[in-house]
């Protein structure tokens, strides 16, 4: 852990406990210091908040625009029909949220990419919004640490909800809906990239 | 005049050029122009603490037994039924003042959609089993261990998984006493009780000594040290399966309570 | 003209967080943008806290080892006891791979905390795990206190790696709870945004459960009365 970060955990832990009225900052607890990690990490702080957001509402704008272009397309119907109009609002939920807590520093929304090749049959709509959602989870748990707490109660409890919304449709398709005891983070640059070729974002 | 006039226009042409460049260097003076974040400005994923290791289904349940304490007085039936035979009395205390508890052999789901719980208590004759509303017992408790005691070779084996763990030699039953054969349990463990006779522990079971039935405690038999180790091996007790205090107290750290005995 | 807000003052939300533990997120969220020492951030400071202020990271994991367990009890006695067995083939496999999951949770939230970690509690489940109704209206509830437990403890993490852990853990209980919901038929996202649950609060639900009760007395000093 860095100065700055050790700087920055400990205003906080002193923070909450005048807060509190005086309890006790209990020190953090060493569960391991693993290679790589901590040393070179930015602390917390508003300015990296917004690059973070930023990203998420990047990718909330992916998944909103492509489920409503799905929700109008002929070629799905029934429960992928019902998926796509039930989880396109909410991706637009998640993206007001995001703008809400960017305030001025929102980027704009960039033109949506035409997806109808995703949209051709069930099959393809399922696998690409799969490969989509799950991309978009893994850049949420790999920069879910790196937010400040007040960015990150916000954003967890959209997280969970992404994480539902990619084990309906795994359901749907008869994969397992939770395929692993724990899910991977990814770096933001290698999701943007995945999502770049996929053909959802420009 | 013209002189004038193209100095006018080149100092006005400046203050354009200085306005423009004013604009740009000095921030929030133009208008704010919000670029989208480079992929390259954002932080590497923190490195979590810890990561599961992979997910394994359950396994074998072969060697494993359940056991649960006995809430209230019941009485234990031939079938999950309110109204079929009753085959013993149960109760919520074992003479040794502790939790009595019962083997769980399994559940079924009656008319009516009552849960039942198949178990086999401690009774005489020796063996039976029965059937308890689920209600009537506590939490199930899982052991993975197995005691065999083999009273023609006067020989105990503890199993952990189905794999042998301890090989000791015993005590049983001398004649008129056997040491009863059948399937039972460890009921509960007694410590401290400065009684050398039975050494440094003794584990209570579920068995009964069909020859003991007047004993004061009930005649049950029980698994426990000795101040006479140079009988063991040997057919020397009332019906106890006897050790060395060495080996009771190697049985004591690896057969929880709840563990199955078969006696052979 | 309004005065400064909370905004303004902290930067980093190093406050933020702190009456977000206090308070609970969304009233941390309105304070954000209240004026300070404006009488509406009085009147919310004022008001009862529905969060303990200081939870260490420790008591975190122990809390979240204590609930594992449950789960991982809940499942497996009944996959045991053949509750599952007599499920459909495609509640089979539900069931089977939650109970996978949470014991591989509780391993490694054991092997953290290594001589830290508390020990086993005691479980009565009666006959919520004993028939196929039963065990999956509970497995629904549960999974979804699950997701609710760990989006309300995300915010009160200290140690960043853990929070990272607890994330990648977080997705795959929501994974949980959408499948659970689906298997009986209701919405498996039914809101846009999941709604934490304080950690008191959770432990409170779980009281409720009367899962978690006293080990039976089965040891004694009293002289032994066997035959001998």
């Amino acid at each position: 852990m860095t100065r700055a970060e050790h700087h920055e955990w400990t205003r906080a832990g002193m923070l909450r406990a005048a807060a509190a009225g005086g309890a006790a900052a209990t020190s953090a607890l060493v569960i391991g210091v693993r290679d790589g990690d901590g040393a070179s990490q930015a602390a917390p702080s508003r300015e990296q908040d917004n690059a973070i957001l930023n990203l998420f509402l990047r990718l909330e704008y992916a998944q909103e625009g492509f489920y409503r272009q799905a929700s109008n397309s002929k070629n799905l119907d029934g429960d992928l029909r019902t998926f796509a109009r039930t989880v396109g609002p909410q991706e637009a939920e998640h993206a007001a949220l995001l703008r809400h807590r960017l305030g001025s520093d929102a980027a704009p929304r960039s033109d949506q990419p035409d997806v109808g090749n995703w949209l051709t049959s069930p099959r393809l709509f399922r696998q690409a919004a799969i490969d989509l959602e799950e991309a978009v989870i893994a850049a949420y748990i790999g920069e879910a640490a790196n937010l400040t707490r007040g960015a990150l109660a916000d954003v967890a409890p959209l997280v969970s909800v992404e994480a539902r919304q990619v084990a309906w449709l795994r359901g749907l398709g008869r994969t397992t809906p939770a395929p692993r005891a724990a899910d991977p983070a990814r770096r933001p640059q290698a999701v943007l990239a995945q999502l770049r070729k996929l053909g959802f974002l420009a | 005049m013209a002189r004038r006039s193209r100095t006018a226009a080149v100092v006005a042409v400046a203050a354009a050029i200085l306005a423009v460049v004013a604009a740009a260097l000095v921030p929030g003076r133009a208008a704010h122009v919000r670029r989208p974040v480079r992929a390259s400005a954002l932080p590497a994923p923190v490195t979590p603490a810890f990561v599961p290791g992979a997910a394994r289904p359950l396994g074998s349940t072969r060697h494993l037994a359940h056991w649960a304490p006995v809430r209230r007085n019941a009485v234990v039936r031939r079938a999950p039924d309110a109204g079929a035979a009753p085959v013993t009395a149960l109760a919520t205390s074992t003479p040794e003042r502790t939790r009595n508890i019962v083997a769980v052999l399994g559940q079924a789901r009656a008319g009516g959609g009552q849960v039942w719980a198949h178990v086999r208590p401690s009774m005489l004759p020796n063996g039976g089993t029965g059937w308890v509303p689920r209600s009537v017992l506590g939490g199930y408790e899982t052991v993975r261990t197995l005691l065999t005691v083999d009273t023609a070779r006067l020989r105990a084996v503890l199993y952990r998984d189905g794999r042998p763990v301890l090989r000791l030699p015993v005590g049983v039953g001398m004649p008129g006493w056997p040491t009863p054969r059948g399937r039972f349990y460890v009921r509960n463990r007694l410590t401290r009780y400065r009684s050398p006779e039975y050494g440094p522990i003794a584990f209570g079971t579920s068995a009964r000594s069909p020859a003991a039935t007047d004993w004061p405690a009930g005649g049950y038999v029980g698994i426990h040290g000795t101040d006479r180790p140079e009988l063991i091996p040997g057919r020397i007790s009332h019906g106890c399966i006897r050790m060395r205090n060495r080996d009771i107290l190697a049985l004591a750290g690896r057969m929880p309570v709840g563990t199955p005995v078969l006696v052979r | 003209m309004s005065g400064p807000t909370l905004q303004d003052i902290d930067p980093d939300e190093a406050l933020q967080g702190a009456l977000a533990s206090l308070c609970g997120t969304t009233r941390a969220g309105f304070l954000r943008t209240a004026t300070l020492g404006g009488g509406a951030m009085l009147a919310a400071l004022r008001t009862p806290a529905v969060a303990r202020a200081e939870v260490s990271d420790l008591e975190i994991l122990n809390f979240g080892l204590r609930f594992e367990r449950l789960q991982a009890a809940f499942y497996t006695e009944a996959e045991e006891l053949g509750t599952i067995a007599t499920m459909s083939a495609a509640k089979q496999q539900w069931a089977q791979t939650l109970g996978a999951h949470e014991r591989a949770h509780v391993r490694i939230f054991k092997k953290v905390l290594g001589s830290r970690a508390e020990g086993r509690p005691t479980f009565d489940f009666g006959s919520a795990n004993a028939t196929d109704a039963a065990f999956t209206r509970t497995a629904v509830a549960m999974e979804d206190l699950t997701v609710a437990l760990l989006t309300g403890l995300a915010p009160i993490v200290h140690d960043r790696r853990l929070t990272a852990a607890l994330m990648g853990l977080t997705t795959v209980e929501a994974r949980h709870a959408a499948w659970a919901r689906n298997i009986v038929g209701s919405a498996p996202a039914p809101e846009a945004f999941d709604r934490p649950r304080t950690l008191a609060s959770v432990r409170g639900a779980v009281a409720q459960t009367r899962f978690v009760v006293k080990p039976p007395k089965t040891s004694s000093r009293r002289r032994p009365g066997f035959t001998g």
